[in-house]
């Protein structure tokens, strides 16, 4: 009696092991299938970047490059001031972000530890801002640049990014985990606010900070509307404009776009490869309900 | 005393620098453009005439905002469920207890972070007629080569598609931080009441998770109805002003036509989309959301 049960559980445990290998089978499949096809535009440029015009050109495309060459690369730096692109994207990007870090760790801060006469109402304020499309107050944001002389310039690309709503409502998050003990106890040593922001808080909050740096960098890296409206000089250009101008010019040489595109695209994917932690927490917590 | 006032002055400080520079791009402009929108200004002249409601009086006629209105919907229509399709596969596939978890997020989330007009103009040779990918895998199945950018009829299914591998990696880590804050005793529980994996997906996860689908329709509609780099790079609107979408229309109009009230009142009519849209979405899918579930 005995016996004949245990038979009976390791058989059934046994087929169980069993459909668990196949599931666990199937799911890598799956994900593999799916994991090639969101690579294939990254692999597709990569390996373009190496391969001769002839053979960029030719189909049946290849897919690994016969006989690879690194003489893609130095063309395009002969062929566009590709290190100036470089320059005004670092530029709009570095500037922005470091701003938009302080004042919305600034903010955060604010609207967590103080209480003060307004701060729900500016607070909602925001919060009901962030409910406008971008692309709706493009218009008159753009009359208001052209009439402050700011088309064309560094300060109007730049000047629509030293702030962000994500970055207020997050630090806010971070800022009210903790303890106003913490706080009240710096004030008692004699301690000023703003000593207690950047003595306290900053080191506290690293990494809701280091989130906030990647994201407001990996933004202003990637953007095109707003740097489109902005320029139209080749001296501000940033890469963002230039790949598709670039592309257009030289439809026939998809080789040398190529090169040029993977070398746009590397500082943020190596950004996001060696920081990948912070992405993920950023963007689940932009996921998350209050 | 020098302390109490201090400490009465400090949040207005703090919180100054971070609202005046949001809201200088976002509320004021908005505002403006409101104004804007009852003019006839073309930005070439400081001159301009208040035209009271001609300019939406106008948009009742235009044939082409309202090709860019469907456009924009049917966009949305087949990016919605896509995006959530797949994130929601990959976020259950990756909720397993497979190895290499933080590999296939790697490659999933890469698209996220590529800026949109590099991703655009490496899709653009994707779909490229004589030496495009697509055209030859699609050649392995015995199919005839395509134009795909320049044939209304998959011009922006083709974009659509581009939309989807862009959205995927950030819904999918938005929906697995949901799942793994789905706690285990529920299914323990369906478990011994002898549930199969997909009753428990049909009854458990999938209910458990609708807020969270709930906020990624909402995002991805407004991701759609901004959707701009993709058709001014990859189709500049054509073929036939079949990609022609509302922010692309709208910069046509402001930026080409030199139209800027007309074009302000496109967005301001924009803006009532999306508000009328995410009520919908709330009054549709919020039904049966409970935020103080957990």
């Amino acid at each position: 009696m005995m016996l004949n049960n245990q038979q009976i559980d390791h058989s059934t445990g046994r087929r169980h092991v069993a459909r668990a290998k196949i599931l666990t089978v199937l799911t890598y499949v799956a994900l593999v299938s799916i994991g090639v096809i969101m690579l294939i535009p990254f692999l597709w440029m990569v390996l373009g970047s190496f391969k001769t015009v002839r053979e960029v050109m030719q189909f049946p495309p290849t897919f690994i490059p016969k006989d690879p060459t690194l003489a893609n690369y130095k063309e395009v730096f002969s062929r566009l001031p590709f290190a100036h692109y470089y320059l005004n994207t670092i530029i709009t990007s570095v500037i922005p972000t470091v701003i938009t870090v302080l004042t919305a760790s600034m903010a955060g801060f604010g609207f967590a530890k103080y209480r003060f006469a307004g701060r729900n109402f500016i607070f909602w304020l925001i919060l009901a801002t962030m409910m406008i499309p971008y692309p709706v107050t493009i218009v008159p944001l753009y009359v208001m640049a052209y009439r402050a002389g700011l088309v064309n310039t560094y300060t109007g690309l730049i000047i629509v990014s030293l702030s962000s709503a994500f970055g207020i409502f997050m630090m806010r998050q971070f800022c009210l985990t903790i303890p106003d003990d913490l706080l009240d106890a710096a004030r008692i040593d004699g301690s000023s606010e703003f000593g207690i922001f950047f003595k306290i808080i900053t080191p506290l909050t690293k990494p809701a900070l280091a989130t906030l740096t990647i994201f407001t960098f990996t933004g202003n890296w990637n953007a095109y509307m707003w740097p489109l409206l902005m320029v139209n000089t080749d001296r501000l250009r940033t890469l963002s404009l230039a790949i598709p101008l670039f592309n257009g010019q030289y439809a026939s040489f998809p080789n040398l776009v190529y090169a040029a595109s993977t070398m746009a695209v590397l500082p943020v994917i190596l950004l996001f490869v060696f920081n990948q932690r912070y992405f993920t927490e950023g963007i689940a917590m932009s996921g998350l309900k209050e | 005393m020098w302390y109490k006032i201090q400490r009465k002055i400090a949040p207005y400080v703090f919180i100054f620098p971070g609202v005046l520079f949001y809201l200088m791009v976002t509320f004021i402009p908005a505002i403006i453009g409101v104004g804007l929108s009852f003019t006839n200004w073309s930005i070439i002249t400081p001159k301009f005439r208040w035209v009271g409601l001609r300019n939406y009086e106008r948009l009742l006629t235009d044939d082409l905002f309202k090709t860019s209105l469907i456009n924009t919907f049917r966009y949305a229509v087949w990016l919605i469920p896509g995006v959530i399709i797949v994130s929601l596969l990959l976020a259950l596939l990756l909720n397993t207890k497979v190895r290499g978890i933080t590999f296939f997020r790697t490659i999933y989330y890469l698209p996220m972070v590529t800026p949109i007009a590099v991703a655009s103009v490496i899709w653009m040779w994707i779909y490229d007629r004589r030496t495009g990918i697509l055209n030859y895998i699609i050649g392995l199945f015995g199919l005839a080569p395509r134009n795909w950018l320049n044939d209304i009829k998959t011009a922006l299914g083709s974009i659509v598609v581009m939309g989807i591998w862009l959205a995927v990696g950030g819904n999918m880590i938005i929906y697995l931080a949901a799942l793994q804050g789905i706690s285990r005793s529920y299914y323990e529980a369906a478990e011994i009441d002898g549930a199969g994996y997909w009753q428990r997906l049909r009854f458990i996860t999938l209910p458990l998770l609708k807020p969270t689908t709930l906020f990624i329709v909402i995002t991805t509609t407004m991701g759609a109805l901004r959707a701009f780099a993709q058709m001014n790079i990859m189709t500049q609107g054509g073929p036939l002003n079949s990609t022609t979408t509302i922010v692309f229309y709208i910069f046509q109009a402001a930026f080409t036509d030199l139209r800027m009230g007309y074009a302000a009142a496109m967005s301001v009519v924009l803006f009532l989309i999306t508000l009328v849209l995410t009520f919908i979405d709330w009054k549709f899918l919020g039904k049966g959301v409970n935020y103080d579930a957990e």
